[in-house]
C-alpha cells in the first residue's frame, strides 16, 4: 500500500486530537474530489512498518494525547489496501487501548466485501458513500456531500461480541 | 550707546547699503535686503563662541564675502552662508570657522525639527501620513476627536523630545536604538500606562464623577452602567489598558441586590415560587446588564480618541452570583454585537482556569469552562489565565493590565494588594540592532547591550521623575475618587503610590528571533537548536538581571516586559533595513518578531510552540502572552480543550487564534485572504469593510484590520502566520 500524507497531529478530521493517514488508491473517482491526486494506487510513498510504528508511537504519546486515528485517502477500503489497513487497525486496537478509529470510504456499508468488512471490525466510526457534487454542502461536519453518513459502529461491535 | 554691530559697521563700512548688493531669498520664499550687519554679526558671534573677541577680523571677512555678491541681483540665505563658511575656512582663524559651522549645523537641526513638526501636522490635516494614521489599530484617524488627540500627540511628542528628555535618550529613540513608548502622551503629560481599577472600592464607598455623586449601586444593571462610566473616565486619564480585575467577584454583591429586589417584588405580589421567579428575573437582568456594558465599551470614545482598551478578568468566583456574571459575559460575547452579530474586539476577555474549580470534569465550574471554550472558538476571546502558573511566575494571582502587563507581588499593612495598582510605562530595546552592530561577536553584543541598558534605565527614570511633583488633582478619578485604590486630597502628591513595587515600570524588548539570526546566522533555526535556545534564554536573563538590579537600587518595581510591538515591529525593522541593508533572516521580512515569540513562519504544532515559549514568562514576568494559530475549532472543542489543559502546567497566559472572519455578501465564515493590500473574502472576493468582519490578533489585543489597517510590517507578519495545526 502507498500513502500520500501523514498528519501526526490533526484537529480537522474527526473529534479531538488525531493522527490522520491519507492512503493512495481510489476507484470511485468522484467528480469534484478534493484529493484527486491520491487516486492512483501507485502514487505517494510506500507504507512500511516504519510508518506504522510511527503511528503507533504517536497514538501512545503521553505528552500530546491523541483521541485516535483517522484513515482517509484515497480510500482505505480500496481492495488493494484492505490487507495493509487491516494490519494497521489491528495493531492500533491491541497496542493503543482506548484509541478510536475513524475511517472514510467511498463505498456504502451495505455493499462491502468480506475483506472490507474485516477492517470494519476494528473501526469505531465509518463515514461512507461517494462524494456527490450536486449534494455538496460545506457546512456538513466531517463530510463533503449530504448523501454521506457518519455511522457509529461501536454499538454493532458490542452486539457482535455479546452474540 | 553704540552697539557692537553698529560699531563694526560704522568703522568699516561707511555707506554699505548704497552699493548694488543682491536681494536675499529666505527659506520661506520671502525676500530681505542684503545686510552687511547680519553677516558681520554672525562672524563676530562665532568668534566670541570660539573665545576670540575680534571686530576687525569679522570686518575683514565680511568685506571679502560681500565683494563676491557685488552686482548680483538675487541670492539666497544658503549661498551667503556657504560663502561665509568658505572665507572663514580659508582664513587664518580656523577656530572661528569651526564655531560658525557648528552654529549653522545646530540652527539647521532646530529648523528641521520645527519644520518636521509642521510636516507632521500637515500629514494629519491632509490625511497623508500613513505611519501616523495607522500607528494604532484602535484609532480611527478619520474622525475629528481622534484627529484632536493625534494633534495633541504630535505636539506632546515634539515638546518632550525638544525640552523634556535627555538628548542621548532622544537620539537613541529617533535612531531606533530603543523606543520610548507612548511619547504622544508621556512625559509631556504626567500620565501612566495601564492599571487594575479598584472597582470594588469605588462602588462600595461611592465616588464623585464630574458633577455627580455616585452612590453604591442597588442592582447589577446600575452597577455595570456605573462600571462603564468609570472605564470611560479612567481610560481618558491613562494611555494604556484599563483592566477590571476579578469583575465576577467585584460585581457579585449587586447581583445579590437585584435578586433580593426581585424576591421582595415576588413576595409582595404573591408569586407562588417567589425564589424561582427572582432567580429567573435576576438571570435576565444580569445578562442584559453585561450586554449593555459590552455595548457601552464599544460605543465609547475616550478623550484619547479611541475605544478604551478594556480588559475584563473573570472566572474564579464560585458563588451563584459570580457564576451568573461569568456566564453573562461569555454568552453575550458568543452572541456578538449588533444586527450582524459581529465579533467585538473590546473588552478583551481573560478567563481564569483553576485546578479544582473549573479545570476538569466534575469541578464545580467545569460547565463554565465549556462555555468559555465555545466562546473562544467563535470569538477568539477569552484568552485564558492559568491560576497556578500565574502565581508561580508573578508571585500572586491577578489579571494582566491591558493586554499583557503583569504586576508583581505587593503587600501593605492589610496584606496582598492588586486593585488600584498600575504600570508607569515602557521603554523597549531594539535587540536585533545590537546584534547587527556586534557583527556576530557575542562579547561585543553584550558590551553594547550593557550600554543600551544604561540608556534605557535613564529613559525609564524620566518617567518616574515626571510624576514626582504631580498633584492628585490632575486626575481626580484616579487619585481622589478611588480608581488607584486611594482617596487623596487635590494638592496631595501622588509619587508615593508608585514606590516599593506598588507600581511596575518596564523594560521591553522585541525581536529575539532576529537577534539570534543576526548573531549566529540563520542556517539553523532557533527552534531546532538547543544551543541557540540557550543563547536566546541567556540574552533575556541578562535583561532580567538589569531590571532586578534597578529594582534593588531604587525600590521601584522595574520589570521585564515582552513588548507586543504592534507598531514597533515595523518601525525598528524599517530603521535597521535603512541602516544595515537587507540581511537574511533579520531585516528582510519588513517586521521584527514579537518579544520572545516563535518566528510566525515556523511550522510546529501548538504543543511544541508552547514548550518553546514557556521558558520565557518566568524570566520576563513583567509582561508576556503565548498564543497559537488554529484552524476553525468550533466543531472540535475537545481538541481546543486539550491545548488549554496542556497550557495549564506550562504557561500562565494563553490565547488561541482561530479564523472567525465573516462575509456579509456571501455568508462565508472562516479565514479571509490576507494580502499586502488588505483582506478579501476567499469565496466571493468581497473586501468592502462595511460588508465584512475580519478579526486578527494584533498583539495581546484583537483588531479589525479591515476597517483600521495595520501598518505595513504588521500586515506582513499577519500574512506570514502559519497555522500550528
Amino acid at each position: 500500500m502507498n500513502y500520500h500524507r501523514y498528519i501526526d497531529l490533526d484537529v480537522i478530521n474527526g473529534p479531538g486530537n488525531r493522527c490522520t493517514l491519507f492512503v493512495s488508491g481510489c476507484e470511485h473517482k468522484c467528480p469534484g474530489c478534493y484529493n484527486a491526486s491520491t487516486w492512483p494506487a501507485d502514487s505517494g510513498h510506500p507504507f512500511t512498518d516504519a510508518e506504522a510504528d510511527r503511528i503507533i508511537d504517536d497514538l501512545q504519546d503521553t505528552r500530546i494525547i491523541r483521541r485516535g486515528l483517522s484513515l482517509s485517502g484515497g480510500d482505505p477500503l480500496f481492495p488493494g489496501n484492505c490487507e495493509e489497513v487491516l494490519k494497521l487497525v489491528r495493531r492500533v486496537k491491541t497496542e493503543c487501548p482506548g484509541k478510536d478509529i475513524w475511517l472514510w470510504t467511498g463505498y456504502r456499508l451495505e455493499n462491502l466485501s468480506p475483506a472490507q468488512k474485516a477492517v470494519l471490525e476494528y473501526v469505531d466510526v465509518l463515514v461512507d458513500g461517494p462524494f456527490v457534487q450536486a449534494k455538496r454542502d460545506p457546512s456538513l461536519l466531517f463530510r463533503g456531500s449530504s448523501n454521506q453518513r457518519i455511522l457509529d459502529l461501536t454499538a454493532e461491535h458490542q452486539l457482535a461480541e455479546s452474540a | 550707546m553704540t552697539t557692537i554691530s553698529s560699531a563694526i559697521q560704522s568703522t568699516l563700512f561707511d555707506t554699505p547699503n548704497s552699493l548694488p548688493y543682491p536681494v536675499v531669498r529666505k527659506r520661506d520664499g520671502s525676500y530681505t535686503p542684503f545686510s552687511l550687519e547680519r553677516i558681520s554679526q554672525a562672524i563676530y558671534k562665532a568668534g566670541r563662541a570660539a573665545g576670540i573677541d575680534d571686530f576687525a577680523y569679522a570686518g575683514q571677512v565680511t568685506a571679502l564675502v560681500t565683494a563676491k555678491f557685488l552686482g548680483q541681483e538675487e541670492t539666497c540665505v544658503t549661498e551667503v552662508q556657504d560663502l561665509i563658511e568658505n572665507e572663514l575656512m580659508a582664513g587664518q582663524n580656523k577656530a572661528i570657522a569651526r564655531a560658525y559651522i557648528e552654529y549653522r549645523h545646530d540652527r539647521d537641526k532646530a529648523r528641521e525639527r520645527s519644520s518636521k513638526l509642521n510636516r507632521e501636522i500637515q500629514g494629519l490635516v491632509e490625511q497623508s501620513n500613513a505611519e501616523l494614521l495607522n500607528e494604532n489599530a484602535n484609532k480611527d484617524a478619520r474622525v475629528i476627536p481622534t484627529q484632536r488627540d493625534l494633534l495633541a500627540g504630535i505636539i506632546a511628542k515634539h515638546y518632550a523630545k525638544q525640552y523634556l528628555l535627555p538628548k542621548d535618550v532622544v537620539v537613541a529613540h529617533e535612531s531606533g536604538d530603543l523606543h520610548y513608548h507612548d511619547l504622544d502622551y508621556a512625559p509631556f503629560f504626567p500620565m501612566f500606562n495601564c492599571m487594575l481599577v479598584d472597582l470594588e472600592g469605588m462602588l462600595t464607598r461611592g465616588f464623585k464623577m464630574g458633577n455627580a455623586e455616585i452612590e453604591p449601586p442597588k442592582s447589577i444593571a446600575t452597577a455595570t452602567a456605573v462600571t462603564a462610566q468609570i472605564i470611560a473616565q479612567v481610560a481618558s486619564h491613562i494611555y494604556g489598558g484599563t483592566t477590571i480585575n476579578r469583575i465576577d467577584e467585584a460585581l457579585a454583591p449587586y447581583v445579590t441586590a437585584s435578586y433580593e429586589k426581585h424576591l421582595a417584588t415576588g413576595k409582595e405580589w404573591g408569586v407562588p415560587d417567589a425564589e424561582a421567579y427572582a432567580r429567573k428575573l435576576t438571570e435576565k437582568e444580569c445578562y442584559d446588564a453585561f450586554q449593555s456594558l459590552e455595548y457601552e465599551v464599544n460605543t465609547l470614545h475616550t478623550s484619547n480618541g479611541q475605544t478604551p482598551f478594556v480588559t475584563l478578568g473573570f472566572g474564579l468566583g464560585e458563588s451563584w452570583e459570580s457564576r451568573l456574571i461569568q456566564m453573562s459575559i461569555l454568552k453575550n460575547r458568543i452572541r456578538g454585537l449588533g444586527r450582524q452579530n459581529k465579533t467585538p474586539v473590546f473588552p478583551k476577555l481573560v478567563f481564569a482556569i483553576k485546578e479544582g474549580l473549573n479545570r476538569k470534569a466534575g469541578d464545580p465550574n467545569y460547565d463554565i469552562k465549556q462555555i468559555a471554550l465555545e466562546c473562544a472558538s467563535k470569538r477568539m476571546y477569552p484568552d485564558i489565565l492559568n491560576y497556578d502558573q500565574t502565581v508561580a511566575v508573578t508571585g500572586s494571582f491577578k489579571y494582566p493590565m491591558g493586554c499583557r502587563s503583569f504586576l508583581g507581588q505587593y503587600c501593605d499593612d492589610n496584606g496582598e494588594v492588586h486593585e488600584g495598582r498600575n504600570n508607569l510605562g515602557v521603554v523597549s530595546l531594539n535587540l536585533p540592532r545590537i546584534a547587527l552592530e556586534a557583527k556576530g561577536n557575542e562579547a561585543r553584543f553584550f558590551d553594547i547591550l550593557d550600554q543600551r541598558l544604561m540608556l534605557a534605565r535613564k529613559a525609564l527614570d524620566t518617567r518616574i521623575a515626571r510624576l514626582q511633583e504631580v498633584r492628585a488633582r490632575v486626575a481626580p478619578i484616579l487619585y481622589m475618587e478611588g480608581a488607584c485604590g486611594v482617596r487623596l486630597k487635590p494638592d496631595d502628591t501622588i509619587a508615593e503610590l508608585f514606590k516599593n513595587g506598588r507600581a511596575s515600570i518596564s523594560l521591553g524588548y522585541i525581536g529575539l528571533h532576529e537577534t539570534i539570526n543576526a548573531l549566529y546566522g540563520d542556517e539553523k533555526h532557533l527552534f531546532d537548536s538547543d544551543t541557540l535556545r540557550d543563547k536566546a534564554i541567556g540574552i533575556i536573563k541578562v535583561l532580567k538581571q538589569a531590571v532586578t538590579q534597578w529594582k534593588e537600587e531604587t525600590g521601584y518595581g522595574f520589570s521585564l516586559y515582552s513588548t507586543p510591538s504592534e507598531n514597533l515591529c515595523d518601525r525598528f525593522c524599517r530603521l535597521d533595513l535603512k541602516k544595515f541593508g537587507q540581511i537574511l533572516g533579520v531585516t528582510d521580512k519588513g517586521y521584527y518578531t514579537n518579544s520572545f515569540h516563535l518566528d510566525v513562519e515556523k511550522k510546529v504544532n501548538p504543543y511544541d510552540k508552547l514548550d518553546f515559549e514557556c521558558v520565557y514568562p518566568p524570566i520576563a514576568n513583567g509582561g508576556f502572552i503565548c498564543y497559537g494559530e488554529y484552524p476553525n475549532m468550533q466543531h472540535n472543542l475537545e481538541a481546543l480543550e486539550a491545548i488549554w489543559d496542556y497550557s495549564y502546567d506550562k504557561a500562565p497566559y494563553y490565547g488561541t487564534n482561530t479564523p472567525i472572519d465573516e462575509c456579509y455578501e456571501c455568508n462565508f465564515t472562516g479565514e479571509f485572504e490576507c494580502t499586502s493590500s488588505g483582506f478579501t473574502c476567499p469565496s466571493c472576493g468581497n473586501n468592502d469593510p462595511a460588508r465584512v468582519s475580519v478579526t486578527r490578533r494584533v498583539c495581546g489585543y484583537l483588531g479589525n484590520p479591515d476597517s483600521r489597517p495595520f501598518n505595513a510590517g504588521k500586515q506582513e507578519e499577519v500574512k506570514r502566520r502559519i497555522k500550528h495545526l
